[in-house]
């Protein structure tokens, strides 16, 4: 029988799907506000904007819930996604080669996944740079964005409106790749879908240490 | 009586006839009696005394009546009732209604929600009044604002309109309330001053105010058309921009009807967002530079066709969703975006190719 660890507790579970379909929604419905005469999602560009907005702040307050869960009550949180020193020196290289060559030779994950440290070297980097910079970003431009005549102030000193929409768009960007590679590298585990079962249920089947590669 | 002595008694009575037919008070009849010109009128209406003498309305800048369309036709037109007498008659010139040249603007107001609320001249001064393109977008709305307090629009619109204020500040109502078939985007120039700690102080820039940045001689253009040719390209606008900022000046876009229509009716298309909020082939590709006369009236400059959305972006401050994007960003992230799905693609040919090998450890 399987060892079945539990790697994702509830809180995580419901910040990771809300975070999911709202990212989902929000690169759909800025597509088609970006490009309304190319992308026509809803083909309604005031319904797109209204999803955009909503979807925004469920992201939002989906952030909120990642940070006061793993800050305050798992208290994990700068261990489980500040790459160590270790991670930097070696890990993230160790794991680079391993997707880039090992995996295809059936070589073993040089990553072993427990509740403490869930996310080999390369996962910490990106996932701290998603959450630590990209997410904040994306909301603060947002908000500053959804309130442009009330907090125009704001705007004007963080360098006008253009500046805001273009620093909004290339992180939807950065979050459109970023979801690519999140869900084929998800794809990895012995079976295609046996990552997102766990995501799911929270318990993660550890048959293979080669596993788990989200 | 002699034949020469009932010539001239016949000649009497017929000259005495005629006289007397065209003196006649009917239509058609006094043309032997005084007859007024607009120079008259001029005389006393156009003087500013009158207004020292509580006559304020009775008062007509004459420059400003001589840049609107009712010129051509002359004061008698339209208050032909005047007689020699007048003033010291005492009796009030009649006034022509608007509707006995303008039947199909009449016909076609009648039936719209204003008409019990307001008649032409609670809107339009006959003695100022402008063609839509000889106005600034927020002298098309001050008759509106007579009536429609901002707040009130404000509230009234918010049920469905995104960034209702800035939408409601940034456009003339007839954008939207209006049958315009044809929509321009205008620039207006407007000055701003600096503050410490708060956003720019902005407001249209007058006549008096762009004269003293123009080569006087060649007039108020030359703050924007440098080489004179009638027309403003993307270059001269880039040069306005650069050079403008630093001289407290800067554009405004609005997006504006060519024509106004009466019925005030919101048009279908106007409640889709893409109306205005679109690039490539739609309707904001034609654009003008507006600068204000003397008078207060503004002369429109074509833009370089074409060139619309390139002087939108360049407008500071200005950036309209889906319509004034760079292109040099979209490009960059779909460069973002295509090096993500690269990751699948590349990884997952190579997984599917090294399939047999994986297996077999």
């Amino acid at each position: 029988m399987n060892e079945k660890i539990y790697l994702t507790p509830t809180p995580v579970r419901i910040w990771h799907w809300l975070n999911a379909f709202g990212i989902i929604t929000l690169v759909l419905t800025g597509a088609e506000i970006r490009f309304p005469e190319y992308a026509q999602v809803l083909g309604n560009y005031k319904a797109a904007v209204r999803l955009h907005d909503t979807a925004g702040i469920v992201v939002t307050l989906s952030f909120g819930l990642w940070f006061i869960y793993y800050a305050f009550v798992a208290r994990n949180l700068l261990r489980l996604y500040i790459p160590s020193r270790e991670d930097i020196q070696r890990g993230m290289i160790r794991q680079a080669v391993f997707y880039g060559y090992q995996y295809f030779r059936g070589g073993p994950n040089p990553h072993h996944q427990t509740p403490e440290n869930k996310f080999n070297a390369l996962q910490k980097t990106a996932y701290a740079a998603i959450m630590f910079v990209c997410i904040p970003l994306v909301i603060v431009t947002g908000v500053l964005m959804m309130n442009v005549s009330s907090l125009r102030e704001m705007v004007m000193a963080v360098g006008g409106l253009r500046l805001l929409i273009g620093a909004h768009w290339l992180v939807a960007c950065v979050f459109c790749a970023f979801l690519f590679t999140h869900i084929y590298l998800a794809t990895l585990g012995h079976t295609p879908f046996a990552h997102f079962k766990p995501m799911w249920t929270g318990w993660e089947e550890a048959e293979d240490p080669s596993d788990r590669n989200t | 009586m002699s034949n020469s002595s009932k010539r001239w008694v016949h000649r009497f009575i017929w000259v005495t006839a005629v006289v007397f037919v065209l003196a006649a008070p009917w239509p058609g009849g006094r043309l032997l009696a005084h007859a007024w010109d607009t120079e008259d009128c001029q005389g006393c209406h156009a003087d500013l005394s009158i207004l020292e003498d509580g006559g304020g309305y009775l008062y007509v800048d004459s420059a400003r009546y001589e840049r609107t369309a009712h010129a051509e036709v002359g004061c008698p037109s339209c208050h032909e009732s005047v007689n020699e007498d007048h003033p010291d008659d005492g009796v009030r010139p009649s006034r022509a209604k608007c509707g006995e040249c303008h039947d199909e603007v009449e016909a076609e107001y009648t039936e719209s929600i204003h008409a019990d609320n307001a008649t032409c001249t609670d809107c339009h001064n006959p003695h100022e009044v402008k063609p839509v393109g000889q106005v600034s977008g927020a002298q098309m709305n001050r008759p509106c604002m007579e009536c429609h307090e901002e707040d009130d629009v404000v509230a009234s619109h918010e049920a469905w309109l995104s960034q209702t204020t800035r939408h409601i500040r940034a456009l003339p109502c007839i954008t939207c309330h209006t049958g315009s078939k044809v929509y321009v985007v205008t620039f207006y120039v407007g000055t701003f001053e600096e503050r410490a700690g708060r956003s720019p102080r902005v407001a249209l820039a007058t006549h008096e105010e762009l004269m003293a940045k123009a080569e006087r001689s060649e007039g108020v253009t030359s703050v924007i058309d440098r080489d004179a040719d009638g027309r403003v390209s993307v270059e001269e606008l880039r040069l306005f921009y650069r050079e403008g900022r630093a001289e407290g000046l800067q554009l405004w876009g609005m997006m504006t009807p060519e024509v106004a229509t009466h019925n005030y009716a919101t048009m279908d298309n106007r409640w889709d967002c893409s109306f205005c909020h679109a690039s490539g082939p739609g309707v904001v590709q034609k654009s003008f530079v507006a600068l204000p006369g003397p008078t207060g009236d503004y002369t429109r400059i074509p833009v370089e066709p074409g060139a619309v959305l390139d002087a939108l972006y360049g407008t500071p401050d200005f950036y309209m969703i889906g319509a004034t994007r760079s292109k040099t960003m979209s490009l960059i992230g779909l460069l973002i975006v295509a090096a993500g799905l690269m990751v699948p693609l590349v990884h997952g040919t190579l997984r599917l190719l090294t399939i047999r090998k994986r297996r077999e450890h």
